[in-house]
């Protein structure tokens, strides 16, 4: 057991020391060397358990080093990288910190091997993210942020719960394959599913990820939902549920993406349809599958990055990415374009791109296993994916109707961010041996063989033609400024209105409570008054000599009484 | 449909070289040939079917031109659906809160600006 430096610290020496640098190129250059360093450290990594520290009688483990953990790692690293490099031009302290930060956070949670250190990571991701959304300071994004804070929060400390309960049971806190059954594993299960937006736990993600900067969105998109990947394949392979819960996924957010008008918020469905493929690939859990969940996790966050890199680039250039106001614009932003197809082509599983060669492993894993009605559900969902991140996107930001707008080419930092990342995504497509090289399990599996390839190109072309048709008979749904009800509406405005109209009636019946018995007081007030006031019926009849002899009658009864008890006694 | 310039005699010397080659995606009639190019592709990709030995996990996809049927009547299906889903969720931009999906403010001369915060 020896001792190595965790890469989570750079991050965080980093962001301690960046607000002291000045502010420009240096900083910029300095931020951008950080993840280069921190793949270096986890690269370095020998497997196993390292930075053991003992913790009121329980053991903590800084660093547990295997396959799983180093592909994660690995692509975090990645990850911060171009997102660093694509905000080199930000100037704003809060977004260059948070930014580092999160992602140390994530690639923290990735090597923890116990369920205290993953918590303090799980939660360090949730903090430091919500500046990112904070950061774009309007109205909407500050609320946007506060839901986004308090869910992810909630995730976190129904981690701890968890934990907590999951070592009263066994007296382990080690981060490593659980069953569910106990309340325990439920709640670290549900803790997992939360950030993984599995249905109807979802609607943060679609929430938020469209409210952030530019240039925070591209950040977002790489970590939180993989961290939480990532822990499910740890935690719950083979759990059976996981395969309908994935399946769902892939299904319903494609259906709100083709009628969504924020094409960041297009995206961030169709994000959730993808890691719908990976929990498949969790629940499917056999060693085909979990290699497809952590390739395609790799393979999804840079196709995914890009896409959020190319939009983000129309958002900076125009002010907007509402695909209503938005069209043309492949005149003026060529480069853009180009990457933004790239990106498009990877996520819809084209030969030669990313997708093809990550998603494809899922899918066979899936029918290797006689999950037809899953696997008839994942082709769906992947010719779903082509429709509205392949062709929607591109195609309504850079095509369309012109929409007059004539931006500037993005700014070269952002042109090389995504420049590489398209590169990386034609490289894995092309040849995937090297991702295959880093997978969990030995890969047996050929993703070029005439039958897949032919296929593939016939669900893809064949859903490019039914755009087509669909868009030439008018029958496609055009862009229009709009929001549509998900899930959120329960807590956005249900569940206020459920709340403002019980307190309405509380208040009702506290005010009727309070008014009626006013009333009674008043009444019998006036009552009293009326009788025994000035002037009143009783100060009419008994005049003060009437009083007097009353009393006197009252202290002879005393008397009286008195008398009686002491001769008794 | 796609590339409709409405100002045909727009200067499109200062474009960058890149999107000037590309301007032929303006043009009605290059569109047209796209569209036929992807029916004589996805016609090619149906007769393919019949020439190699399909390896395969299902019968079903045995069937020829299965991934082609499939991958059609699933996207139609699904942009139909979408369709119908507006008539019940769509609601207005400000259904929320006012504001709620804008931007930050951005004046209309910034298209030059290099920082978020500009």
């Amino acid at each position: 057991m020896t001792e190595f430096f965790p890469p989570f610290v750079i991050y965080i020496l980093a962001a301690l020391v960046l607000p002291l640098l000045p502010n420009g190129h240096f900083r910029s250059a300095v931020a951008v060397l950080v993840p280069i360093i921190g793949a270096m450290l986890i690269w370095n990594l020998p497997e196993g358990l390292h930075n053991q520290i003992p913790f009121m009688g329980m053991e903590l483990v800084l660093l547990r080093v295997d396959k799983l953990a180093m592909i994660f790692g690995l692509i975090f690293s990645l990850a911060a990288f171009l997102s660093i490099l694509y905000a080199w031009h930000v100037r704003d302290t809060i977004q260059q910190v948070s930014a580092l930060l999160y992602a140390g956070s994530a690639i923290g949670a990735v090597f923890a091997g116990d369920l205290i250190t993953l918590f303090f990571f799980w939660e360090g991701t949730a903090i430091a993210s919500v500046f990112l959304i904070w950061a774009r300071r309007t109205p909407g994004a500050y609320a946007t942020g506060m839901r986004y804070l308090i869910i992810q929060i909630a995730s976190g400390v129904i981690l701890i719960a968890g934990a907590a309960l999951f070592y009263r049971e066994t007296g382990e806190i080690t981060f490593d394959r659980m069953t569910l059954g106990s309340i325990g594993t439920w709640l670290i299960f549900l803790s997992f599913g939360i950030k993984c937006a599995f249905p109807l736990l979802h609607n943060w993600l679609q929430d938020a990820y469209p409210a952030a900067t530019v240039t925070g969105t591209v950040v977002l998109s790489a970590f939180t939902t993989k961290l939480a990947v990532y822990a499910l394949a740890r935690g719950f392979p083979g759990t059976e549920i996981l395969i309908y819960i994935g399946a769902i996924m892939t299904l319903f957010p494609i259906f709100y993406a083709v009628i969504e008008n924020d094409l960041r918020r297009v995206l961030a469905y169709s994000l959730n349809n993808q890691l719908g493929f990976m929990v498949v690939g969790v629940g499917v859990g056999t060693e085909l599958a979990l290699n497809g969940t952590a390739a395609h996790a790799f393979a999804h966050i840079l196709y995914k990055a890009l896409l959020f890199m190319s939009v983000g680039a129309v958002l900076f250039r125009t002010g907007t990415a509402k695909g209503s106001e938005l069209g043309g614009l492949y005149k003026t932003m060529p480069l853009t374009m180009i990457f933004c197809v790239i990106g498009a082509a990877s996520i819809s599983a084209f030969p030669l791109f990313s997708g093809f060669v990550s998603k494809s492993l899922i899918l066979s894993a899936s029918a290797h296993e006689g999950h037809y009605i899953v696997w008839g559900i994942l082709l769906f969902a992947s010719a779903g994916v082509f429709h509205h991140s392949g062709i929607k996107i591109p195609y309504f930001a850079f095509f369309a109707h012109d929409s007059g707008k004539r931006p500037r080419e993005a700014p070269w930092n952002m042109l090389l961010a995504m420049g590489i990342t398209a590169f990386l995504c034609i490289a894995i497509g092309s040849y995937p041996a090297p991702l295959y090289a880093l997978l969990p399990y030995d890969v047996d599996y050929v993703p070029y063989t005439t039958s897949h390839v032919i296929t593939q190109l016939q669900l893809l072309f064949f859903s490019a033609l039914a755009f087509t048709v669909l868009m030439r008979t008018g029958i496609y749904p055009p862009e229009l400024k709009s929001v549509n009800l998900d899930f959120d509406w329960s807590y956005r405005k249900a569940l206020p209105a459920i709340l403002r109209s019980t307190v309405g009636i509380i208040s009702a019946i506290w005010g009727g409570i309070i008014g009626t018995a006013q009333a009674l007081i008043g009444a019998a007030l006036v009552r009293i008054y009326s009788v025994y006031g000035p002037g009143g019926a009783a100060s009419r009849i008994w005049g003060t000599g009437t009083m007097v002899l009353w009393i006197a009658i009252l202290l002879g009864a005393v008397l009286l009484f008195n008398f009686v008890e002491l001769n008794r006694g | 449909m796609a590339g409709m310039t409405e100002n045909q005699n727009e200067d499109t010397s200062k474009f960058p070289a890149l999107g000037r080659a590309l301007l032929f995606l303006d043009k009605k009639e290059n569109i047209e040939r796209v569209v036929r190019g992807l029916y004589i592709l996805c016609a090619l990709l149906v007769v393919a079917d019949f020439f190699y030995y399909k390896k395969v996990y299902f019968a079903v996809e045995r069937f020829p031109g299965f991934y082609a049927l499939y991958g059609f009547f699933m996207c139609a299906a699904l942009v139909i659906c979408a369709k119908g889903m507006r008539l019940f969720l769509m609601r207005s931009e400000e259904y929320y809160a006012p504001m709620d999906v804008e931007a930050e403010d951005y004046p209309e001369d910034g298209l030059d600006r290099e920082r978020v915060d500009d």
